[in-house]
This record gives C-alpha cells, sequence and structure tokens, in this order.
C-alpha cells in the first residue's frame, strides 16, 4: 500500500478511537460524539479517558492515554486547553491521530505559546495533530463524524475546510445534493497537518477520485501548489478560498506589488496546475457533485451544449448565462431541425436550441416524447453536453406523477445508448411551493442513485460545466 | 560582478534596492538584453565614456535618493550625439529635485529599437514564494491592471498563457496598426526570469519585489530598457 494511504489509514478508518473530555453525566461535545460515530455504525474499541470515572456511556474509562488496552488510531479531545499538552506528552507513541476540538491556541493572540507547546507534546508523544480549534472528521468508511446526519454511503469526494462551520455545511449540503464523501477533514488553526498533508493523502487515496478544499490562509501554499503542479490534475480539485479580497501589498513599492493581491496568487494556481476555483459555497459543491457523477472528455473538452426542457424564458434567459460563462447554445444545423420537425411535435414546442418544450409536449406518451427528441438531439446534433430542465410547478396537477420519471428515464436510456458522446446534467426546478419541495426531493434522491448531477437553477448547471469543462480542457493541453 | 557579488554590494551599501545598473547587470547575467550603456562621471567625461557606442541615446541619473527618475526630470531619452548628451547632463543637474540628491553618475544608454512597451515583474508571496507577473506597458498595467500572474517556476506553455491572459493581447499582434511584438521574444523573458532555474528561483530570498519596466518588444527580440529590484 502506498505510504501516505498507509500512513494517514488510522484517521479515516480507524480501529480504535479514544475520547477525551466525556463526562460521567453524558451531556458533554465527546458524549455526544460517542454517540454519533456509534450512531453511524462504528463498531471498533471506544475508550473514553478520565481523571476519575470507572465507566463513560458504558465504555470503561482509562487514565492516560498510555493505558488502553490496544494502541489509539484517533483520539478526538474537547478538553480545556491548558491540559492538553501533558496529556499528549504522556501517550507514549500509543496514539496515531490526535485532533484537537478545543480552542483558545494560535488563533489568538494569547494563545500562541500554548499552541507551540501542544504541537511539542504530539510530537513527544508521537502522534500527529489535527487543529486545534476544529471540529473533527467525516468519514463514513471509517464511521466517524462530528455533525448530526444519519448513516450514508460512502463515496469518492475527499474534503479538506479550514473552517469547522463551513466544513459542516459542506458535508450537509452536500450530501442533500447528492455528494457522497471518501472523506471530509476540518483542520482548524493546522498546528501540525495542514491542507497539503490532506491533498496529498487524497491524491494517494484509491477511494478518492474528487478532491475539494476550502482554504482561508495556507502557510503550506507552497506545498499545495508543489503537489497540484506535480500532478497535473490527475482527479480534479476543486478550491474554494476565503479572503481572495485582500488588496495588494500594502507597503508595495513596485507597480507588481501593488497589483498582487491574495487573490492573484490564487488565480495563477488554478490557471497553472488546473485546480478549479470556485466562488461561492454552492457553486463548490455543484462543481464537487458534476466531477463526481461525470466522467471528463479530455480527448474532446465540452464546447456545444443543448438545453432541453419546459419553460421558454427561462431557457432564454439561461442562453444568455451560458454565453456569458463561454458555452455555446447555439442552434442546430439543418439536418437535426429537419428530423426533428419530422416528429410533428405539438405547436408552442422550440427545436432550435434551445430545445423548449411545454408541459403539454413533453406529457405525450407519459413521458416517453422525451426518449425520441434526445435520441435525434444525440444522434444528428452530436452535442457534448445536454441539460435537462424541468420546471416542476407546471407537471404538478396536470401529468399523472410518473410522467417526471418517465422524462428523465427516457433521456437516460438514449444516454445508455451514447456511451461517452455527451454529458447528461438535469435541473428540477421549484417555485418553493411545500408540496413541490417535497416532490422534488424525492426526485432527487433517485436521480442521485442514477447517478445523475441534479442542479436547482439552469445557471448553476452552465457554472458546474464551465468548471468541468476548465478540467478538460487543462488536461487535454497538458497531455503529451 | 557575479549575482551574488551584486547583491551582496547593494546590500553592503544599505541600499533598499538594486540600482539601475545593478539590476541590467543581474538580468543580463541571465541572458536578458540590456542596452549597451556606460556611467559619464559628468559632463566633460561623456565624449570619451561613449565613444563607439550609437546614438540615439537616453540618459539616466543615477541617485540612490531618487527612485522615480522620470518625476524628478532625471531621464532624457533620442539624444543624437555626445553634446547633446552633456548639454543634457547639466540642465538635468539643475533641476531642483536632483540638485540636492546624492549623484552617482550619468547612465548613458544605445537606445532601444521602437517597439511594444511590456512589464515584466515579480513579488514574493509569504506563503507560495516567488511570483512573477507580465501585462503590456502604460495604461493596461497602470490605469487597468490588466495583468496575469503565475506562482514561480512556470513552463514554456504557462508563459505562453500568461499572454493569453492580458486583454490587451492583441496589441502584440499589431492590432490598431502597430508593429507587431515577438510573443517568443516575451515568453523567453519570462522564462529566464521564472523558468525552472530562472532568476527568481536562484534568488527567491534576496528580493521582495521586481519590475523590468519597460521591456521594449520589436518584432525581433526584446530588450529591458529599466529595472528595480527591491532588496529583502
Amino acid at each position: 500500500m502506498n505510504a501516505i494511504v498507509e500512513r494517514f489509514n488510522p484517521l479515516f478508518k480507524p480501529k480504535t478511537v479514544a475520547v477525551v473530555g466525556a463526562s460521567t453525566k453524558g451531556a458533554a461535545l465527546p458524549n455526544v460524539f460517542i454517540r454519533r460515530i456509534r450512531e453511524l455504525g462504528f463498531t471498533g474499541a471506544i475508550y473514553p479517558i478520565h481523571p476519575t470515572a470507572p465507566e463513560i456511556d458504558g465504555f470503561k474509562a482509562y487514565r492516560s492515554l498510555a493505558e488502553t488496552p490496544e494502541p489509539i488510531d484517533y483520539t478526538f479531545i474537547a478538553i480545556a486547553g491548558a491540559q492538553i499538552p501533558p496529556l499528549l506528552a504522556a501517550a507514549n507513541g500509543r496514539v496515531r491521530f490526535a485532533q484537537v476540538i478545543s480552542s483558545g491556541f494560535g488563533e489568538v493572540d494569547e494563545g500562541r505559546d500554548l499552541q507551540q507547546k501542544l504541537v511539542d507534546a504530539a510530537r513527544a508523544g508521537g502522534m500527529r495533530l489535527l487543529g486545534p480549534n476544529c471540529l473533527g472528521i467525516y468519514s463514513p468508511r471509517g464511521h466517524l463524524t462530528f455533525t448530526e446526519i444519519g448513516p450514508r454511503p460512502a463515496g469518492s469526494v475527499g474534503v479538506v475546510s479550514q473552517s469547522g462551520g463551513l466544513g459542516t455545511d459542506i458535508v450537509r449540503r452536500g450530501l442533500n445534493r447528492g455528494v457522497r464523501f471518501s472523506g471530509l477533514v476540518t483542520v482548524g488553526n493546522c498546528a501540525d497537518i495542514g491542507p497539503s498533508d490532506l491533498l496529498e493523502y487524497y491524491f494517494a487515496d484509491p477511494e478518492t477520485k474528487v478532491i475539494g478544499m476550502y482554504i482561508e490562509t495556507a502557510r503550506d501554499a507552497r506545498r499545495i501548489f508543489e503537489i497540484l503542479r506535480a500532478e497535473k490534475a490527475r482527479k480534479p480539485v476543486v478550491l474554494l478560498k476565503g479572503g481572495r479580497t485582500t488588496l495588494g501589498l500594502a507597503a508595495a513599492v513596485s507597480h507588481t506589488g501593488s497589483l498582487a493581491g491574495d487573490d492573484r496568487a490564487w488565480v495563477a494556481l488554478s490557471r497553472q496546475t488546473g485546480c478549479i476555483l470556485t466562488e461561492s459555497l454552492d457553486e463548490f459543491i455543484d462543481a464537487l457533485l458534476i466531477f463526481q457523477t461525470l466522467t471528463p472528455r479530455t480527448d474532446k473538452p465540452t464546447e456545444r451544449v443543448v438545453l432541453f426542457g419546459n419553460g421558454g424564458g427561462a431557457s432564454v434567459l439561461a442562453t444568455d448565462t451560458y454565453a456569458r460563462l463561454g458555452l455555446e447554445v447555439a442552434p442546430f444545423a439543418q439536418d437535426t431541425i429537419a428530423a426533428l420537425a419530422e416528429l410533428q411535435l405539438p405547436p408552442g414546442t422550440s427545436i432550435t436550441n434551445p430545445v423548449d418544450c411545454p408541459v403539454g409536449t413533453l406529457q405525450q406518451d407519459d413521458g416517453r416524447v422525451a426518449e425520441k427528441i434526445v435520441d435525434l438531439i444525440y444522434r444528428i446534433g452530436k452535442p457534448e453536453a445536454l441539460v435537462m430542465h424541468l420546471n416542476m410547478a407546471p407537471f404538478v396537477g396536470r401529468s399523472k406523477p410518473e410522467v417526471l420519471d418517465n422524462v428523465v428515464l427516457a433521456a437516460m436510456r438514449v444516454q445508455s445508448k451514447f456511451p461517452g458522446l455527451a454529458h447528461f446534467l438535469l435541473v428540477l426546478r421549484s417555485d418553493g411551493d411545500e408540496q413541490i419541495e417535497a416532490r422534488k426531493r424525492e426526485f432527487r434522491a433517485k436521480a442521485v442513485e442514477l447517478g445523475i448531477p441534479v442542479f436547482d437553477e439552469i445557471g448553476d448547471a452552465g457554472h458546474a460545466l464551465k468548471a468541468l469543462r476548465a478540467h478538460e480542457r487543462f488536461v487535454q493541453s497538458r497531455r503529451g | 560582478m557575479n549575482p551574488q557579488a551584486l547583491i551582496a554590494a547593494a546590500k553592503k551599501d544599505k541600499r533598499a534596492a538594486l540600482d539601475e545598473i545593478a539590476g541590467k547587470q543581474l538580468l543580463a547575467s541571465f541572458g536578458v538584453s540590456v542596452p549597451k550603456s556606460v556611467i559619464a562621471k559628468n559632463a566633460a567625461d561623456v565624449a570619451k565614456a561613449i565613444a563607439g557606442m550609437q546614438p540615439p541615446f537616453a540618459l539616466k541619473v543615477m541617485s540612490p535618493e531618487i527612485l522615480h527618475k522620470s518625476d524628478a526630470g532625471g531621464v532624457k531619452i533620442g539624444l543624437k550625439s555626445a553634446e547633446e548628451v552633456a548639454q543634457a547632463i547639466t540642465s538635468m543637474a539643475a533641476a531642483p529635485q536632483i540638485r540636492q540628491a546624492r549623484i552617482d553618475g550619468w547612465l548613458v544608454e544605445e537606445m532601444a529599437p521602437a517597439g511594444q512597451e511590456v512589464v515584466v515583474g515579480a513579488v514574493r508571496d509569504p506563503n507560495f514564494g516567488p511570483l512573477v507577473m507580465v501585462g503590456l506597458g502604460g495604461i493596461f498595467v497602470e490605469i487597468l491592471a490588466d495583468v496575469a500572474f503565475r506562482i514561480c517556476p512556470i513552463t514554456r506553455l504557462d508563459a505562453a498563457e500568461m499572454l493569453d491572459d492580458l486583454k490587451g493581447v492583441a496589441l502584440l499582434d499589431g492590432a490598431r496598426g502597430r508593429t507587431r511584438a515577438s510573443r517568443e521574444a516575451i515568453i523567453d523573458v519570462l522564462l529566464k526570469i521564472a523558468g525552472e532555474n530562472g532568476l527568481l528561483m536562484q534568488h527567491a530570498d534576496d528580493f521582495t519585489e521586481a519590475d523590468i519596466n519597460p521591456l521594449i518588444v520589436s518584432a525581433n527580440g526584446a530588450v529591458a530598457v529599466d529595472a528595480r529590484f527591491v532588496l529583502a
């Protein structure tokens, strides 16, 4: 096994977990942590560490990290900061990873010395340190979580986040959008392990296909650059960077210095290593989702996009948005239009591109009409991507519930007839009505099961496609 | 002088930046073309100093106390003879900001052939290390901030993409009746500065900022006409 994977496996798939700071009354954060990982199906040993209690939450407690029956793969620590260095120093090489949730370290001026003591103690105790001031790790394959979620299948998206709160958003919102994680690690103050270490791990980890990073201040930015540069976008890397509006060097004396804001370096990183720089949490999640579900086509990067769905105005607006994103939604050539015309779709249907089909058209043959349309588009028009957008409100009440399913399944059947031809993206548009939202949630879950990326708006799908295309183009340009 | 000696001498002299001559010697040692130049001690010294050089000449005051030579009236271009250079020194020496400054001498340079003005710069990012910048000269850099940055070291493809990132890139190909400027020449300079064994990689800790402004780029080549390296 790869040495990096081997080194980090105890963190992502621990066999033994120690918990420091759990209370006998069962109300502290570490107690919650024990409950959550058991709910997620953790079956390894759990060792509460406590100065006096004989047992906690039904588990036999131990006095120190050095006294547990087995060495500890992962330790969850939430006690007062000053008590932690002696705890770690006494571990005697028996702990692989310690995650320090507690704050009051390097993030405040008066905590800098304590952070140094913490680092020294971790080194003396022979372990790697996560945090301090971080929330923890979400690793479905290891049955670990720091946020309240039910059991969810493990996936292929590996994330490192410098913010715990945003890390929680990424997990929760991501899961609801269909993102499935190989892991998410919050790194807090990065006193020892930094984003570059996790980046290196995710590149080596066979379970991880897509990498996401939320970064605020990266002291290991140079190493991030060097890893990305060496890997040449072998796996797509999606970046969300906080603090990009920082202005140029305050005391610059040259033109170059005054022009060199923080943003310049991160844009440069993206341009020369192929990592995808996103602008918002939602764009970040959508990009992770598209890379998780679709296979980048690096031989023929995405250029021509077909929009197909109900909603004339929405598709006109989307055409503008796509043009601004540099994606081409161009009218079909005559042969495609002629073939579509032969279908003799009802009046009000537009067959150029965007293809606009009112619900009246789409519910023909209980939705199976979509198969004929998409088949012609693929066979003759040969686009590189098809975005199917369904405004759900007009369907509800006017057509049988299965029409929506049939429309999407029809497109999927065509998709499987032309493997690798076009990226297929689904947009489910809702007006926020309770009934529609419920239907959308259910429908999204089904689509996710089929491996279809689903987006809330046509424009969101466009941003994700742009990210995919940027990756495809980069890989193509660096080949050879 | 070799690069180490140039840097050591400037530090010993407690300078904040390499002077123009030293900056150009540094560039030349990495293979970047710079104009042929001499330093005249005074107006009387000019004729002897520039013997064998081809007019037109540019004249610049050399003083550690004058950061912006043009603003101080310390730059004169298009001088056609030794006499004109000598006269220019005499009148320049009388300019208010120059009269009071410590003068190291008068830099007389052969002028570069006309071409597109380009700025190549560098800045040391506290986390990423050296970054390189390119932009088109004049308003493109100063007003529009139409520049592209990369983290060092860069590849030839990175350098080419930096130029493609500029909104004004068409000017290099001769848009609006301009003469064509050689992209290859700019890319070569970028690689000498920011490539794998370039100046910035070898001197990552020596400088915090640098400007080559302007780099004059014609259809056949590029010449660094002014250079500033701010010492760390």
